[in-house]
């Protein structure tokens, strides 16, 4: 939040490096500092205190940007693609801030540049890579039993530059229901390494090699009702994954750079539950692999004229007992190139066009097209606007899910291509009551797709106060939904999916940040967001959507302003934080407020959609302060905590646990030894 | 209680305003003012305990219901016309196929019950066949229900109407408002227990027309 003289650069918006003024799209960046200071642990924790962000709770902890769901938002670390969704949320808490130099946040969709999943937006995770000689440690202990340890090194031998990063963070988890069994978050450990090789064949040639490794692992114990006694089952799931990415860049001259990467990622889930008194262990596994050669060339025509060509090839497999079997490896290979061309015709004006290509094996091909504009009214305004089309190709869950749940209505999810042959398997031995209509109509999923409009305006009247305004609006087609299309003689219902619905979301989003003095700094947002399922709006004008009066049963018809939208959306949300930090900079603090409006649940009422009151969650506000100071010989200390207010909700926030202290002691080694 | 039959009091005089509406667009009206009744806790196999597979279990017997005198008719005349519908926790059956010896049937229809002043002439009436199919279709988000696994709750579908057609072969128009007791569904937080206790319940409002003919 300090230190701005230095134009802030991002790279995620354009694929290459822009100062974060001269982007066309909205584009949110996070500095280290700011994590640092705020206290920050995994992802989630700094992502739930940016404008417009939530932090949904389904398979994982995932991001909400845009009013679209977790599966719409692509997580790159250091620009490649995190891989290992479940559910199509890739579970943010896997990831430390420990070695985070930034994050940059673009919103709206993205998949000119990026493909697949960058729909709603992109998240770029950059770690430190910086190659200056030092080792730092961190320790936080906080509540829950919740321990977290890093160790941070950097060094450089010549031409060759070494990184290596490791952090260990475990807790106790917590119930928010004192009797039960099952704790809310059960007991896990987590560890991450990541190791950094530079080296420079000159000033004009790098190579670069990553991996990192994470790994997890969660007990679970899980109480299920069988034959009217509760049978306790121990268990544990098991996520591991590994990052390799090597990349190779060549600068020829000013004018034209070219960078090879390679990523290979692998991810490996085990969910295993031992039942008492049961031989047979129940085991869940899911394996994905995800390996991608790609090419960027960036040329400069002149100062105001550059393009970004490239292309690459994707191979991907997964293998898990949820489809078929473990033996079976379901693949897609994806073959895609991009351009894209900066041009600024006029001192004030930036033009951005760009466009991808994505052929798969899997599903259908897609080009996404966007233009970005932004204009310099003058030195301290800048209108900016674009245009994208984003798309999400469908999952392998999606395709090839074979799944039966025995305990809960022995209801059956087949991916859509598995569907047939799975309901007329069962069918043939006797095991189909009724075959919808809906079963004919199984066909190849289209991906999902999204065309996002974005207009704002950045004002900054002064070096001490920068404001934000951004209208948004995705138009999403094509969603993919589940839709019963058998019924089984035991009652059972067979679902499969389906391209069947239609929505939007718009909104207006706007951030203020205000240097108040020297030492304090305010920063505050505010988003409004609408969302509405469009099948839902066509029922409710065609008179067929109804609802039930609460009292009387008598039902009627549901009017459009009745209805509230899509489920787990808040119509408002606002966060207000308050930095300080004293002159000599010894001493730091913060308070971050957090306040969400009340935001659909389940429906109650049968109609499908939220409309009574009794559906929704409260609002509520999270506060979250923290503290510390910087003493002689690099060693810091810092205490906080956060949500002071306490406020649970163990039906609809279950990842909310009360508050939570800690105290972190920082150790800077090369300025220990240098006094 | 009181509500309900202030509510019968309400659906009195409506229903006799819809009646005053017809004649004066002088179709097919009917003789006499049609009336829209309400029934409340009509038990249907409530709960006797909790099975070792941790189902609920009842008795299993049906409760037999004529539309035609708006009274229970006692399980022993479960082999006559003297019923047109019968209820036994989310299954309805009704006095037809294999279910009983009239010439019953009916199916669910989709719209308001008051919207529904004359069943459509392409309607298909279905007869029970039971276990395999019913005129009242059974099973979740099927026929007349939706059943919310997540809050362990049974919801009528808001927008479903009854058309049944009763043992002797005349028209009515039923609508289930609730099904547990008291015509109060349990709050999503109330315990397991409660929410069995409570259940099997039926409120509902319906509408018989004696004259044979498929106008309300």
């Amino acid at each position: 939040m300090f230190n701005r003289k230095l134009e802030e650069v991002v790279v995620t918006a354009t694929r290459s490096e822009r100062k974060l003024s001269n982007v066309a799209v909205p584009v949110t960046l996070i500095q280290q500092k700011t994590i640092r200071q705020s206290g920050s642990l995994r992802l989630p924790d700094i992502l739930a205190e940016q404008t417009g962000l939530f932090i949904t709770q389904s398979f994982g902890k995932g991001v909400q940007m845009q009013g679209l769901s977790a599966d719409y938002t692509m997580i790159l670390l250091d620009g490649e693609p995190l891989i290992g969704r479940t559910g199509g949320v890739l579970d943010l808490s896997r990831i430390t801030v420990g070695n985070i130099k930034k994050i940059e946040i673009v919103k709206g969709p993205s998949s000119s540049l990026y493909g697949s999943e960058a729909l709603a937006g992109v998240i770029n995770i950059i770690t430190d890579r910086s190659n200056a000689r030092k080792l730092l440690a961190d320790i936080r202990y906080g509540r829950f039993n919740t321990l977290d340890a890093s160790l941070n090194g950097s060094t450089r031998i010549g031409k060759l530059s070494l990184g290596a990063f490791v952090n260990s963070n475990s807790s106790e988890g917590y119930s928010l229901r004192p009797n039960a069994v099952q704790k809310t978050v059960e007991p896990f450990w987590r560890l991450t390494s990541q190791v950094n090789i530079g080296y420079d064949f000159s000033e004009r040639t790098h190579f670069n090699l990553t991996t990192r490794y994470n790994y997890e692992i969660i007990q679970n114990s899980i109480t299920v009702q069988n034959l009217g006694s509760l049978v306790l089952s121990k268990g544990k799931e098991n996520n591991r994954d590994l990052n390799i990415t090597p990349t190779f860049s060549h600068r020829f001259n000013d004018k034209l750079k070219t960078t090879f990467r390679g990523y290979l990622s692998r991810f490996n889930a085990v969910q295993s539950l031992a039942v008492k008194d049961q031989k047979t262990d129940y085991d869940d596994q899911f394996k994905q692999a995800f390996y991608r050669l790609e090419n960027q060339t960036d040329i400069s025509f002149s100062d105001n004229h550059m393009l970004n060509v490239g292309g690459g090839y994707i191979q991907e497999y997964v293998q898990s007992n949820r489809y078929d079997s473990l033996q079976t490896k379901r693949s897609n290979q994806v073959g895609y190139f991009f351009l894209q061309d900066e041009w600024r015709p006029l001192k004030k004006l930036s033009l951005i066009a760009g466009l991808r290509f994505d052929a798969n094996s899997a599903y259908a091909s897609v080009w996404s097209p966007k233009l970005a504009l932004q204009y310099r009214v003058t030195e301290k305004l800048r209108i900016n606007a674009s245009i994208g089309r984003g798309f999400k190709a469908p999952d392998f869950r999606q395709l090839y899910l074979n799944f039966t749940n025995i305990a809960a209505g022995s209801y059956s999810v087949f991916g859509s291509l598995v569907a047939r042959d799975e309901v007329l398997r069962l069918q043939a031995s006797g095991q189909i009551d009724n075959i919808l209509p809906v079963f004919e109509k199984l066909t190849d999923l289209k991906p999902e797709t999204s065309t996002g409009l974005n207009i704002g305006a950045q004002y900054d009247p002064s070096e001490k106060i920068k404001t934000r305004i951004n209208f948004f609006r995705n138009d999403i087609s094509n969603l993919i939904l589940t839709d019963v299309i058998a019924f089984k003689t035991n009652g059972g219902q067979i679902f499969s999916y389906f391209n069947i619905s239609r929505a939007y979301t718009q909104g207006l989003e706007t951030e203020a940040s205000w240097q108040l003095h020297k030492s304090f700094n305010l920063a505050g947002g505010y988003q409004f967001l609408i969302t509405e399922d469009k099948d839902v709006l066509d029922a409710i004008d065609a008179g067929k959507m109804y609802k039930r009066d609460e009292q009387t049963g008598i039902s009627s018809l549901l009017a459009r302003k009745e209805y509230a939208g899509l489920p787990g959306r808040s119509k408002h949300m606002i966060n207000l934080k308050l930095f300080f930090e004293s002159p000599s900079r010894q001493w730091f603090a913060t308070a971050r407020a957090i306040y969400r409006s009340r935001f659909g649940t389940a429906d109650i009422d049968g109609n499908g959609v939220i409309n009574r009151d009794d559906e929704f969650a409260d609002g509520y506000m999270q506060l979250n302060v923290s503290g510390g100071r910087n003493f002689a010989r690099g060693i810091r200390i810092m205490a906080g905590v956060d949500n002071v207010l306490n406020y649970t909700d163990p039906e609809n926030m279950p990842g909310m646990p009360g508050y939570n202290w800690y105290l972190t002691l920082s150790l800077d080694f090369g300025k220990l030894k240098s006094k | 209680m009181k509500t309900v039959k202030v509510l019968s009091f309400f659906f009195l005089l409506f229903s006799i305003g819809i009646f005053s509406c017809s004649k004066d667009n002088n179709t097919s009206a009917p003789t006499t003012p049609l009336v829209t009744k309400s029934v409340s806790d009509l038990v249907a196999d409530t709960i006797l305990g909790i099975a070792a597979s941790g189902q609920p279990y009842g008795a299993g017997k049906y409760t037999f219901f004529s539309l035609e005198n708006n009274a229970v008719v006692p399980s022993s005349d479960s082999a006559t016309n003297k019923w047109d519908i019968a209820f036994r926790g989310t299954s309805i059956i009704t006095n037809s196929g294999n279910s009983g010896p009239g010439n019953g049937g009916g199916f669910v229809f989709t719209g308001l019950f008051d919207d529904l002043k004359t069943i459509p002439a392409d309607s298909t009436f279905k007869t029970d066949n039971a276990p395999s199919s019913y005129a009242i279709t059974a099973g979740s988000n099927r026929g007349w229900y939706i059943y919310n696994a997540p809050v362990n709750l049974i919801t009528p579908i808001p927008g479903r109407v009854l058309v049944v057609r009763t043992a002797t072969g005349k028209y009515a128009k039923v609508e289930i408002l609730n099904y547990y007791k008291g015509g109060v569904t349990p709050a999503a937080t109330a315990s397991d227990d409660d929410k069995l206790r409570k259940q099997r319940f039926f409120t509902f409002r319906f509408l018989f027309q004696p004259d044979g003919s498929k106008v309300f």
